[in-house]
């Protein structure tokens, strides 16, 4: 792998593949695909990250043109993942092929306590990722796509306002705006949980 | 009742840690493959179009529905019979101006 090579030899690439050598595009293939992953597995369930991978792949292949070499390839390409990830959970919501997951007693006991627990460091300590991670999914899929994806960005990932709209192609305004409520939602949902 | 109150960041600092440790997606030879077997059959790019260029298509592409609306009219005048229409709207202008005359001159 080729991942030391140095950023401005992607537009090289990217021009030779443009200039018809298809099997150049492997060498961006396998440079970035650690990043497209890594990008992905946090905004998709476990088995639909390679299908997807692969769908970012050739979305950024045909979009190749398109490349003005005006940020660097892998932020380009994190832009076309980013998007995709919004697309699929477009597609998904609107279909509702993925079942959407229920809150087990578990998890509202382990809610209570993390809570109640306030600032306790013991908790963080102690507390199952697993159950934190059931929760997050629980509360994420009942928001829209779009709040999903702020959300995740934003709250989550700690991506700044500027970072987030030009990652989704939306204005700040919209992010910022957007960001603020799907975190009221969040907080109502959890809250909401707490109390059933 | 009033919901109970939620330290924001206590709760973001648990779930941006759940968050972040998902387990990690390893991808093999295969993966790849299948992506530049796809890619291969997509077939080399074509370049970004310039502005004369997209212009060239629309016109190519409307030409069709151009011809077909010229075959169309002209099949359509060559049917009706467009002179003696003409004729007959003539007559009737003509025929309503003497009319008017007639009636005019008290005729």
């Amino acid at each position: 792998m080729d991942n030391d090579s140095p950023t401005s030899g992607d537009a090289e690439i990217v021009g030779q593949v443009v200039a018809g050598d298809v099997h150049a595009f492997e060498h961006l293939l396998r440079k970035y695909q650690n990043h497209v992953l890594i990008l992905l597995k946090k905004h998709l369930p476990y088995d639909h990250i390679e299908e997807t991978a692969q769908d970012v792949f050739i979305r950024a292949y045909k979009s190749l043109p398109t490349f003005r070499g005006e940020s660097s390839f892998k932020q380009w390409l994190s832009t076309i993942a980013v998007r995709t990830c919004y697309d699929f959970w477009r597609k998904h919501y609107k279909s509702r092929e993925l079942p959407m997951s229920s809150l087990t007693e578990k998890n509202q006991v382990w809610l209570e306590e993390a809570i109640s627990a306030q600032a306790s460091q013991s908790f963080h300590e102690q507390s199952l990722q697993k159950e934190a991670r059931e929760i997050l999914d629980w509360a994420l899929d009942r928001l829209s796509a779009a709040d999903r994806m702020v959300l995740e960005l934003v709250y989550l990932e700690g991506y700044s306002l500027r970072e987030t709209a030009d990652l989704l192609g939306w204005s700040i305004a919209n992010v910022k705006v957007r960001s603020f409520r799907s975190r009221k939602k969040l907080h109502k949902l959890l809250t909401q949980a707490k109390l059933r | 009742m009033n919901p109970p109150k939620i330290e924001p960041e206590v709760l973001q600092a648990i779930l941006r840690k759940a968050y972040q440790e998902k387990e990690n997606v390893e991808v093999g030879d295969q993966w790849q493959q299948e992506v530049m077997r796809r890619v291969r059959e997509l077939g080399t790019l074509q370049p970004t179009p310039t502005f004369p260029e997209m212009l060239e298509q629309l016109v190519w592409r409307l030409a069709p529905v151009t011809c077909l609306l010229i075959f169309g009219l002209t099949v359509l005048f060559a049917v009706s019979d467009f002179t003696s229409g003409y004729e007959v709207f003539q007559l009737f202008m003509n025929g309503t101006e003497e009319l008017t005359f007639a009636l005019f001159a008290g005729l």
